[in-house]
């Protein structure tokens, strides 16, 4: 899941080799495709989702990608969030997570990011977040082979958790 | 000064000071909170919606919900 054109399909791409429509337009997926992954020895069904900036749907197509979480109750869900907006990718990230999906995040277009001077501290963000964060430049590959073995580690946490981890981060005590 | 997000000029720069509760939930998801900086990119006719700078990534927003939302504007 993820905001609007961060990049999701070409994830769906890369992880299941099928060819859904990319472009560099928001709003491409509408509807949801289903693909199959190798996720530690073994088949996944992967979904992509259209693009929606929160949980409280606002368009059909939104309502879509909610609808879908929700049906989806055993998902392990990937949040693809764009590097360079990474402040509205996380408020997505902690409604997922808030709903008690394990969650892997994905830090996408690091390279634009990157580009344009914005410095994210990644290993941080994973601490204070509980669960796996990887970068990724999604259209060449990058950071594709951590994410896919990582995504196991990603596990339910309570957002009570987070608030606590953030709290603490700013104190300074957080290491 | 506080002026109405609806109300910026091209080019003008402020903090955005209150939001309706009604819609901050709403536009949360977009980056747009109280406390933010924003600069107003675009405006488009016949009560079209308005385009903003927030974190260096523009969004649109519609012109009845920039009505409410309070922005203090730099001078």
């Amino acid at each position: 899941m993820g905001q609007a054109n961060v990049g999701k399909s070409v994830f769906f791409n890369r992880l299941a080799g099928a060819m859904v429509a990319e472009s560099n337009y928001p709003g491409t997926t509408v509807d949801y495709a289903k693909g199959r992954m190798l996720l530690e020895g073994g088949y996944v069904e992967l979904i992509d989702v259209p693009g929606t900036f929160s949980l409280q749907p606002k368009d059909r197509a939104e309502e879509v990608a909610v609808k879908m979480l929700e049906e989806e109750k055993e998902a392990l869900v990937i949040c693809v969030i764009d590097a360079s907006k990474v402040e509205r990718g996380l408020y997505l990230a902690l409604e997922i997570i808030e709903r008690g999906y394990p969650v892997t995040v994905a830090l996408n277009m690091w390279d634009v990011a990157k580009g344009g001077n914005i410095k994210i501290d990644a290993k941080k963000l994973e601490q204070i977040l509980g669960v796996p964060v990887v970068t990724t430049v999604a259209i060449r590959g990058e950071g594709f082979k951590e994410l896919v073995s990582r995504m196991g580690e990603a596990k339910p946490v309570e957002i009570e958790k987070i608030i606590e981890n953030v709290k603490g981060s700013k104190a300074g005590t957080h290491r | 000064m506080e002026r109405k997000l609806s109300e910026m000029k091209y080019e003008e720069k402020g903090v955005i000071k209150r939001i309706d509760p009604s819609l901050r939930q709403q536009i949360a998801g977009m980056g747009i909170r109280e406390g933010k900086e924003i600069k107003m990119m675009t405006k488009q006719p016949i009560k079209g919606p308005v385009v903003v700078t927030v974190d260096r990534s523009n969004t649109s927003i519609g012109l009845g919900l920039a009505d409410k939302i309070v922005v203090e504007v730099e001078k």
